[in-house]
């Protein structure tokens, strides 16, 4: 059974088609990523796995349970961190934990146990009498991450959970996802802006733009996927360039090769097996070589592939003339 | 209930965790009855009147010699004696006097020959207030002489001795069940409805929608904790204002009367909480909160009957007194404190204030938007 399953859903706010039919199978068990540029739709997603928000149509079904017809059901087995800080500041870090677990029915002596589990793991045991107010960034984010865990979900779905950290914190998280997704059998789903981090972390990777899923893969399937591959750039100082450029482009791994005054940029498959070869062949013609350099090709280069490269124009929010940001979005919209 | 607990608690604890809201909600009652008690005072003093003597004769010095008895014993007027009747009247226009009287020549004269005299009192319309009390005090001070066929040249009025069926009852202590519903009214206004426009304003709601809380759970929680805060506060408030006032409760209170104003507390508080439901459950940033606090502080207070006696007011404002669940609860407070009232006297108050708060409850938790 699937974890997660989506079928054509719709959301459009007024005009605007926040998504115009996703569907998306993921598997139990799964580290699905989910990339896409800003206003793309991946929190309009999010939020409508997360009951927060109703589709105008289609299904989605998280845990076996519709999110329209089970909210209940659904928000009992899944646990979400969403992409803003939401920890109430006035609390301690152990009364947060404490007070969720009671919202899912926990009885005592549990809420103690995992409670005092899970802030041992995220690092926080310590900290745990002191006020949120008291945290940084990065103690928050790992706060609420445990805090989404503090039921023990099925399925664990984050928002940009690494959004605003420094590099050692975001390593910190990446960590503790791999961790919990080895001790407690979950099933995650993570939104993202970070290459690296969908590289690093996820099986499946889903690319999103204008509310669509336009591609779905493992990160070395998508590689292959696009026509560009990884790039060698061979400095040369005293040879025929256009000797060396006919000699490259009879390689059999040679995608294609251009010149540049005394460079050849070179386009192989498996870049870095090439070089070797490419030296060696240079060098016994007589060339000599001043300079190599790998661009290996990358998730960006994926993703830039399937979303393009200009900058999205978002729908500008619209905020009441007359009350500024201060009134119901349903009427400031 | 464990989940209501847990929303419950969180409130108490973020609560306690802001000493100086908890300070000002104590505070701000209680500056208002000092502020108010002495502002809006039963009985004005030293209202200055100036007397214009044209007359110099023995009635006319009768005259003077009443009025300072008047000035010697209440203090309701400051007299004072002006030659030139010009020069007394700019004095009115700027406000120097709040009313001029004038003794006419030939003024003994009239009233030893038994012929119709009169005296001329010219006041100062512009202070509704201040005029009125000029008027009856002038008109209290010269019995003696109306008898005598002078009539001052305003209404006749028929005096009426007060007679107060009650313990005697100053001013700023019939302000109490009026300070004390405005410490509910702040209480009310500053828990329940508020945390959680701000959980919507800081965006920690968003948390909360993502667990099996309904939205009863959340409504009832935040009620509750701003029940027992705002109740607790009342009590202090009330005791604190009644020792400020020179009232001694535990001397005064019977345990019945105790409970019964318990009671009214806590039905007070129920039904402005689910009113401020009702008001906020879609506003999403405290300025809002802020501008309608005052706004409806303003509108459920005074036509209450805390200041002013509800039967002065004109139609409109009666009806709507009689819908304003202020109105039971000073009424029923100040039957309770002072009337030593029991159960029978503020039954009505009870029964009105319990359907209000059932329906403002009710509504609110349907306003309550448990969604973004």
């Amino acid at each position: 059974m699937a974890a997660i399953e989506t079928v054509e859903l719709v959301k459009k706010y007024g005009g605007l088609t926040a998504l115009a039919g996703v569907s998306l199978s993921i598997p139990e068990g799964d580290f699905f990523g989910l990339l896409g540029p800003n206003g793309a739709g991946k929190t309009t997603l999010i939020r409508i796995l997360t009951t927060l928000i109703r589709p105008t149509s289609g299904l989605s079904k998280v845990a076996g349970f519709d999110v329209v017809k089970d909210k209940a059901k659904v928000r009992s087995v899944i646990g979400v961190v969403p992409q803003a800080m939401t920890s109430d500041l006035d609390l301690t870090g152990f009364e947060i934990m404490d007070i969720y677990a009671r919202f899912y029915g926990m009885p005592k002596k549990e809420r103690r146990d995992r409670t005092d589990e899970l802030l041992s793991m995220v690092g926080l045991r310590d900290r745990a009498g002191d006020l949120v107010a008291t945290y940084s960034g990065g103690m928050r984010r790992r706060l609420e991450i445990a805090r989404g865990l503090v039921h023990k979900p099925e399925i664990l779905i984050l928002d940009e959970p690494t959004i605003g950290l420094d590099p050692q914190s975001r390593h910190v998280v990446w960590e503790l996802l791999e961790k919990f997704r080895s001790t407690d059998k979950l099933t995650i789903l993570l939104t993202t802006h970070y290459m690296e981090e969908a590289e690093e972390l996820c099986d499946h990777v889903g690319i999103m733009d204008y509310g669509k899923i336009v591609a779905l893969d493992t990160v070395e399937g998508l590689k292959k996927q696009i026509p560009q591959k990884d790039i060698v750039e061979l400095t040369i100082s005293n040879f025929d360039m256009n000797r060396a450029a006919g000699w490259v482009k009879t390689l059999h791994f040679v995608t294609s090769c251009a010149i540049n005054a005394d460079t050849l940029i070179v386009s192989a498959e498996g870049g870095a097996k090439a070089i070797p070869e490419l030296v060696d062949g240079l060098k016994k013609m007589g060339a000599n070589l001043t300079k190599v350099t790998l661009k290996q090709q990358t998730l960006e280069d994926v993703f830039i592939h399937f979303t393009g490269r200009p900058i999205r124009e978002e729908e500008a929010k619209k905020v009441s003339f007359l009350l500024g940001a201060g009134v119901p979005t349903k009427w400031g919209r | 209930m464990n989940r209501f607990n847990a929303i419950f608690e969180r409130d108490l604890r973020k609560f306690i965790r802001n000493p100086l809201v908890v300070a000002m909600s104590l505070l701000m009652p209680i500056i208002y009855l000092v502020i108010l008690g002495n502002s809006f005072q039963g009985e004005l003093k030293n209202l200055p009147l100036a007397v214009v003597d044209l007359d110099g004769g023995p009635y006319a010095i009768r005259v003077m010699e009443l009025l300072r008895s008047l000035e010697a014993g209440p203090k309701t007027l400051k007299v004072q004696r002006v030659s030139d009747q010009g020069f007394a009247m700019s004095g009115l226009r700027q406000g120097v006097f709040k009313a001029v009287l004038v003794i006419p020549p030939d003024f003994s004269r009239d009233v030893s020959r038994g012929a119709r005299s009169e005296l001329g009192l010219f006041l100062d319309n512009a202070e509704t207030i201040s005029a009125n009390s000029v008027q009856g005090a002038v008109l209290r001070a010269l019995p003696e002489l109306t008898r005598k066929y002078v009539s001052v040249r305003e209404q006749r009025r028929t005096y009426l001795r007060d007679i107060e069926i009650y313990r005697k009852i100053d001013y700023d202590q019939t302000l109490i069940p009026g300070v004390v519903i405005m410490a509910i009214f702040l209480g009310a206004m500053t828990t329940g409805a508020f945390n959680m426009v701000m959980d919507r304003f800081l965006g920690v709601e968003e948390s909360y929608f993502l667990t099996p809380l309904t939205k009863r759970d959340i409504v009832m929680g935040l009620v509750a904790s701003g029940l027992l805060i705002t109740t607790i506060l009342a009590l202090i408030v009330l005791f604190l204002s009644s020792l400020i006032s020179g009232i001694y409760l535990w001397q005064m209170l019977s345990l019945e009367g105790l409970l019964l104003i318990i009671a009214v507390i806590i039905l007070s508080t129920l039904g402005l909480q689910g009113l401020m439901f009702i008001i906020m459950g879609r506003i999403n940033h405290p300025r809002i909160v802020g501008v309608l606090g005052g706004f409806l502080n303003v509108i459920f207070f005074f036509p209450s009957g805390a200041i002013y006696p509800i039967e002065s007011f004109p139609a409109w404002l009666k009806a709507f007194a009689k819908v304003n669940p202020e109105t039971y609860s000073v009424h029923a407070l100040r039957a309770l404190l002072f009337k030593g009232a029991g159960l029978s006297a503020v039954d009505v108050d009870m029964i009105f204030l319990s359907i209000f708060a059932v329906i403002a409850i009710a509504l609110g938790t349907i306003a309550f938007k448990r969604a973004l």
